[in-house]
């Protein structure tokens, strides 16, 4: 069995890759890469050379290619010790026209083109753009790069060496007293006299390994990271994992005793702390308040994250979907083609046959007649908001499943085993429920795991409409954004879900009916 | 029983044909006496002995014929705007009072002045099409690669495997890219939902052969040396009419809601669909007095779904040859 199910999980991870592949082809392939600048400020402002610049750069930064600028090539040269200080200085600055460089760059620049092309690069002078004949336009400066795109193997592979980052003392590359890790039973941050117990590291990324805190799940750990893919537009420079998990909504101050002793009322969560080189003598903001480079701290905020909103929502509709349908299906298989039966299927119909987004504006439209709040705010949240959400979300589930368990059932009424039952004289209330419904459940039960995983990924029509800021409309809003990074990791995390669903689906399926085994011997 | 003595001679017949010699013979007692069975002609016999069934077919006719008619005559145009001031968001009342009464008005006017009644249709039109074409396209290649897939083994762990991948590519992308790089035009529309649709039709079907293929009564007829085709054809086929209707039941009005899907997160076509037609009214819903405009094209949208739903899983009841009882 566990041999099976780990051929399983691995056939499908090799799936997910492939999947990854495909979507990386749709998004770096096939769509103009143009586009991913459309929304973005910062391109708007620069002109001429810069903004060429600036594109590369760009891309570099999310993936589509290798960028490199002659002058970053010297550095590296000086770096390696091929030439000194005063050979890179000279031979650094390239002249506006490739014919009057100086015999000493025109060397290295021979250098360079003949290293990167060899490399299959592209190599690119642009010249500089003039106003006048001396003057120079805005960000007209002449420029010498070379640029490679990523073929989808080195892309494949640095993606998925990526998404796990661990988190180690040789992070900082800065010139550091103490490396280590340092475990403490009083955290420092409640003024160590409070029993905590934290991992504090030293040259590590972040500050607090592993932590307690007053939050759920109340241990909390950076040691791990997870990096699905950053974000451009949507959440810019943000992972697509941490723009799913983190909290939202308004600050929330409490008072904070700062490492140099300093208290005030902040959001700051002083254990989200990584480093940011030099930023203590960059300002006395920070000076002010920390002892060492670890300042880049995070807010406390009130509300859930996105994903902690669809989840709710989902999970509650889920269990309420399958307490429902299950004496509904029962009710309607009993009593086939009866009344109730008539009723049942009728609501069956309306639901599968009728747009989703009719029915859910006709719950907004006769809750908001029965008085229900129709839309989600975070400022001021009640219960009340996710009335709607939830019932516009379980009154479909409810109506499928009905219908399966409905079939399920009659299915069943006719074999020979509830014929015997009957004829032992069993009631048929006892029929129905000890060996009906235990036989009809069966492939009801394989659909549990992907009914309450997909409630992680939200829904997109029923967020849309009552506005709630859930996981949901994350892939249309990264597709609308042209948003490659979150396209990419949204693939993978929705393609893991439903592989680890349809797997523990079949495994739950078979601890329920033990006649269902995945060892090969049973076949 | 009452006996009654019939004199044969005054019927005027020859004794030719009053009396004639029946010889035994081998090859007629071997024929089965029973009544003339014709599998369409029981279908449609089983079908129309309901009469709802007439009603909501007669519904879908009329639907359909409306669709398709009335906007040949209704002088909708998709770029039209009435300038005239106050002719906006108008009420069937306001409408009627404003432009006099016509077939045009009774449903009011919509954000840019132009008849609500007509648009739907139109609308209707595209819609319908969409989903007919889509679902002709999806329907014929998922039975022929689900019945290829559902016969070969070989094909069956490739399949399976495509299925799992293809499955997993988030559908939304894929249609997003693909109106991207083509154009926003119906006939790309067309392509993104059927470049990967018929693989879940597919895939049913193929589960469905499986289930048939090996069932003991085509286990002897391969036995006695009946070739595969002639099994597709004449063993399997059958079986599996009243399941390609099914499918085909869910699959038509399933397209026309998923386009309204697609159109409402912003996938829309250049086209005027239904789809289209409800995300551009959607500012409508959140003015107070002016949610008919929305709710037009959505119930329209809905009662086109409903029948073709009710129509199809009723035809495809009756295709199954157990009612023809």
């Amino acid at each position: 069995m566990t041999k099976y199910l780990l051929k399983r999980l691995l056939h499908g991870l090799i799936s997910v890759v492939i999947v990854v592949a495909i979507v990386m082809i749709l998004v770096y392939s096939l769509m103009s890469r143009e586009v991913i600048f459309a929304r973005d400020g910062t391109f708007t402002k620069r002109s001429n050379n810069d903004r060429e610049i600036y594109k590369y750069t760009q891309w570099e930064k999310f993936g589509y290619l290798d960028y490199v600028p002659y002058s970053e090539y010297m550095q590296q040269l000086a770096k390696d010790g091929e030439i000194d200080e005063e050979t890179r200085a000279a031979a650094v600055s390239i002249a506006k026209e490739a014919d009057n460089d100086p015999e000493i760059v025109k060397e290295y620049v021979e250098k360079f083109t003949e290293y990167y092309e060899g490399k299959g690069y592209t190599v690119v002078r642009l010249d500089p753009v003039m106003l006048t004949k001396t003057k120079l336009d805005v960000g007209g400066r002449q420029q010498l790069f070379a640029y490679k795109d990523y073929p989808l193997f080195r892309r494949l592979w640095t993606y998925f060496t990526g998404i796990l980052k661990v988190d180690d003392v040789n992070y900082v590359e800065d010139d550091i007293e103490d490396r280590g890790l340092t475990f403490t039973l009083h955290d420092p941050i409640y003024g160590g006299d409070k029993f905590s117990p934290a991992i504090i590291g030293n040259g590590t990324k972040h500050k607090y390994l592993l932590y307690f805190d007053s939050n759920f799940p109340y241990l909390h750990q950076n040691l791990l990271t997870v990096n699905l893919g950053l974000s451009y537009s949507v959440n810019n420079g943000v992972d697509v994992f941490d723009t799913m998990t983190q909290s939202q909504g308004a600050y929330v101050t409490s008072t904070i005793t700062y490492p140099t002793g300093l208290t005030e009322e902040a959001a700051y969560d002083l254990h989200t702390a990584t480093y940011a080189p030099g930023s203590r003598d960059s300002s006395p903001m920070f000076s002010d308040r920390f002892t060492d480079d670890y300042t880049n701290v995070s807010l406390h905020r009130a509300n859930m994250s996105k994903t902690g909103y669809s989840f709710v929502i989902g999970i509650i509709s889920v269990v309420m979907a399958y307490l429902l349908s299950m004496p509904l299906g029962i009710l309607m298989a009993r009593n086939k083609d009866k009344l109730v039966d008539k009723i049942g299927t009728l609501y069956i119909v309306f639901i599968l046959a009728v747009p989703s987004l009719a029915y859910i504006f006709l719950f907004k439209a006769l809750g908001g007649l029965a008085g229900l709040p129709t839309t989600f705010m975070m400022e001021g949240e009640t219960w009340l908001m996710y009335v709607l959400p939830i019932i516009s979300l379980a009154l479909p589930s409810i109506a499928n499943l009905m219908k399966w368990l409905r079939r399920y059932m009659i299915d069943q009424m006719n074999s020979d085993y509830v014929k015997f039952a009957r004829s032992g004289g069993l009631s048929e209330g006892e029929i129905f429920s000890k060996h009906i419904l235990k036989n009809a459940a069966i492939p009801i039960v394989h659909g549990i795991p992907a009914s309450v995983l997909g409630a992680l990924v939200g829904a997109i029509i029923t967020e849309r409409v009552y506005l709630v800021p859930g996981a949901g409309n994350l892939l249309t809003t990264a597709i609308n954004n042209y948003d490659n990074g979150v396209i990419v990791g949204l693939t993978l995390f929705y393609a893991m879900l439903s592989i680890l669903s349809i797997i523990l689906g079949d495994i739950l399926m078979a601890m329920v009916d033990p006649r269902i085994s995945f060892s090969t011997k049973a076949r | 029983m009452e006996n009654k003595v019939v004199n044969v001679s005054g019927l005027g017949l020859s004794e030719e044909e009053l009396f004639a010699r029946v010889d035994h013979n081998d090859l007629d007692s071997e024929k089965i006496a029973a009544p003339r069975y014709s599998y369409w002609h029981s279908v449609m016999r089983v079908f129309f002995k309901k009469k709802f069934n007439i009603v909501i077919l007669i519904l879908l006719a009329i639907i359909v014929a409306f669709a398709y008619i009335y906007p040949m005559f209704s002088g909708y145009d998709k770029f039209g705007k009435v300038l005239v001031e106050g002719a906006k968001h108008l009420s069937p009342k306001q409408a009627i009072e404003m432009h006099g009464f016509s077939i045009h008005w009774i449903f009011g006017a919509g954000g840019v002045g132009q008849s609500t009644f007509d648009a739907m249709w139109s609308g209707a039109r595209i819609s319908l099409s969409l989903a007919f074409i889509c679902a002709a396209i999806n329907m014929t290649i998922g039975v022929v690669v689900g019945a290829v897939w559902g016969f070969s083994k070989k094909v069956d762990i490739f399949m399976t495997e495509v299925y799992n991948i293809i499955g997993n590519v988030p559908y939304i992308l894929l249609i997003s890219v693909l109106v991207m790089i083509l154009s926003a035009s119906f006939w790309t529309m067309v392509f993104a939902l059927t470049v990967t649709g018929w693989l879940s039709i597919a895939y049913f079907i193929r589960t469905q052969v499986v289930i048939i293929r090996d069932r003991e009564y085509n286990l002897a007829s391969k036995c006695l040396g009946t070739s595969t085709f002639r099994i597709a054809m004449k063993n399997i086929l059958p079986f599996m009419v009243s399941v390609i209707v099914t499918v085909a039941a869910t699959e038509i009005p399933s397209y026309i809601s998923y386009e309204v899907f697609l159109s409402y997160i912003g996938l829309s076509m250049s086209d005027m669909s239904l789809g289209k037609l409800i995300y551009e009214a959607e500012g409508s819903m959140l003015t107070p007095g002016f949610q008919f405009e929305f709710w037009c094209p959505v119930v329209l949208a809905s009662i086109i779904t409903i029948v073709l739903y009710v129509v199809g899983q009723n035809l495809g009841d009756a295709s199954d040859p157990k009612t023809h009882m």
